[in-house]
């Protein structure tokens, strides 16, 4: 992503940014609430459409430029998100919110796989898959989230706020799983955090994004923890 | 009772089109009833002019009612959903579709009642002293089979899923990559073309005017809602329920009664159980 301005109407919230995630790699995108960071997200998969500037996804020496691509389109490029406030089908059940996951057809033929391997890893899912996703708790929603996304057998995950609206425990169960997955399945995630500490437990650098600008650019999660922003808004130094 | 029943399943195979299109897509297809009989006059001129079973057209002309109704809905959505109009306006349009199709037919075929003739019409089965007529007997099973072909295509393909998920959350199903519009489509052609064989079932039941869709319009809306949104197995219990209250009432007080009875149901149903009888 490079130099890009993206907003709603005459407001913008993205002023020239521009980050960089590399294959296998976990990038954690960090901000308080109304940063852009899910404006960020939104650009990506073009929910939201640049102004300015350029996205590309690069796979094996070829270039795709994102922000002319329709969102459905992206997906089938094999990037998957995780929206927040979940964004579930309420109506539907476990299993067939999964299902839907696996829409994207080159993740078809895998779908007895992933099924197996989403309820190995959230066995919640698998005690209720008949029932509606509605009617779950949060934190199984959220895991429900995460799962339905893994099944379109992705490259790369986009998670924006994992963490919000749950409890600390579930919190850290969810961000915990985020990793093992990506260790065994060689994602690439970028991830957008309010919630600093949980999402340097498993990213391997990050960005700092402070009223729609990228204010920091961490190469270790050593350096994001002693910048002084991060003090500032989340140590309270 | 047991006409009741075989009523029924005629019930619900005119009721699938409104099932899919209003119970799931939320889509305000009034003009289905005009479609189902539109599938009637097909049935009637293939077998006025080539003596072509009347379901057998009704299933041949399937993949035309399809692309109908995809037009139609291509149309629908440029002129209204996309710029967020479709409540009321769509309301109108859908309207129009249903007069222009009533009164094209009057003009081209007249106001007389028209019928189709098969071998089987007028014979019937005696299944334990009770006589079956074979001119209820088939719509009945050809409803059956519809309904069940229906449900494996909702629960069964990928297609079918995105259409149980579109009215949900139109944004998420794009995260799923399925195009919303492209899924409306296909499930909006499906639907006008389950009115294909709803009509010549209908027609096959009973002789048929361009107006006998106003007979139905009410008792497919009742039978969608009372049946729950959008399940199609709630339709068929609905569509039994309807059809043996309308048989043992029509036994009984007389045929005029047989609309107050979907309304009367449909509001002591309503009223005890908010979402239908098998609504999600």
């Amino acid at each position: 992503m490079h130099d890009v301005d993206a907003g709603y109407g005459a407001v913008r919230v993205l002023h020239h940014v521009s980050i960089e995630v590399r294959e296998g790699e976990t990038v954690a995108l960090l901000g308080t609430n109304g940063n852009g960071k899910s404006t960020l997200i939104k650009c990506i998969m073009g929910i939201v459409r640049p102004e300015a500037g350029e996205i590309f996804l690069e796979t094996d020496g070829t270039r795709v430029d994102l922000t002319k691509r329709p969102t459905e389109e992206i997906v089938g490029l094999g990037i998957a998100m995780v929206p927040e406030g979940r964004r579930l089908f309420p109506k539907l059940t476990v299993q067939e919110n999964l299902l839907l996951g696996a829409y994207r057809p080159q993740a078809r033929g895998d779908i007895a796989r992933n099924l197996a391997f989403c309820f190995e890893a959230f066995p919640v899912l698998r005690a209720r898959r008949k029932q509606l996703a509605g009617s779950m708790s949060g934190g199984e929603q959220q895991m429900l989230a995460v799962a339905r996304a893994l099944m379109s057998s992705p490259r790369i995950l986009l998670v924006d706020e994992p963490s919000v609206g749950l409890a600390p425990i579930l919190v850290n169960r969810v961000i915990g799983k985020i990793k093992e997955l990506k260790e065994r399945h060689h994602l690439t995630v970028l991830m957008a955090e309010q919630n600093f500490n949980q999402a340097t437990k498993i990213a391997d650098r990050g960005y700092i994004i402070v009223h729609g600008k990228i204010e920091f650019e961490g190469h270790s999660t050593q350096e994001l923890r002693e910048h002084e922003l991060v003090k500032k808004y989340y140590l309270g130094v | 009772m047991v006409a009741g029943l075989l009523l029924g399943g005629f019930y619900a195979a005119v009721s699938l089109g409104v099932s899919l299109i209003f119970g799931l897509l939320d889509i305000a297809n009034i003009a289905q009833p005009a479609f189902v009989i539109l599938g009637s006059y097909a049935a009637y001129v293939m077998n006025r002019s080539f003596g072509l079973d009347a379901i057998l057209t009704g299933l041949l002309f399937t993949p035309v009612f399809y692309v109908l109704g995809a037009v139609v809905y291509r149309l629908y959505y440029e002129s209204f959903e996309r710029r967020g109009e479709e409540s009321l306006r769509g309301l109108v349009f859908f309207f129009g579709v249903l007069f222009i199709i009533e009164v094209s037919l009057s003009l081209k075929y007249g106001v007389d009642y028209r019928l189709v003739e098969a071998a089987y019409i007028g014979k019937s089965i005696d299944l334990g002293g009770v006589g079956i007529a074979f001119r209820l007997l088939v719509p009945c099973l050809v409803g059956l089979a519809m309904t069940l072909a229906l449900h494996l295509f909702l629960s069964r393909t990928f297609y079918g899923r995105a259409v149980m998920a579109v009215s949900q959350d139109r944004l998420a199903l794009r995260l799923m990559g399925a195009d919303p519009v492209r899924i409306k489509t296909i499930a909006f052609g499906v639907g006008i073309a389950a009115a294909s064989l709803a009509g010549a079932l209908l027609i096959t039941i009973a002789p048929v005017v361009p107006s006998t869709d106003r007979d139905y319009i009410g008792r497919m809306f009742a039978i969608t809602v009372l049946g729950g949104m959008g399940s199609i197995a709630g339709t068929l219990v609905a569509a039994v329920i309807l059809g043996v209250a309308e048989s043992l009432m029509s036994t009984f007080f007389g045929p005029s009664w047989s609309l107050a009875v979907s309304f009367g149901i449909l509001l002591v149903a309503l009223a005890v159980r908010p979402a239908g009888l098998l609504g999600r």
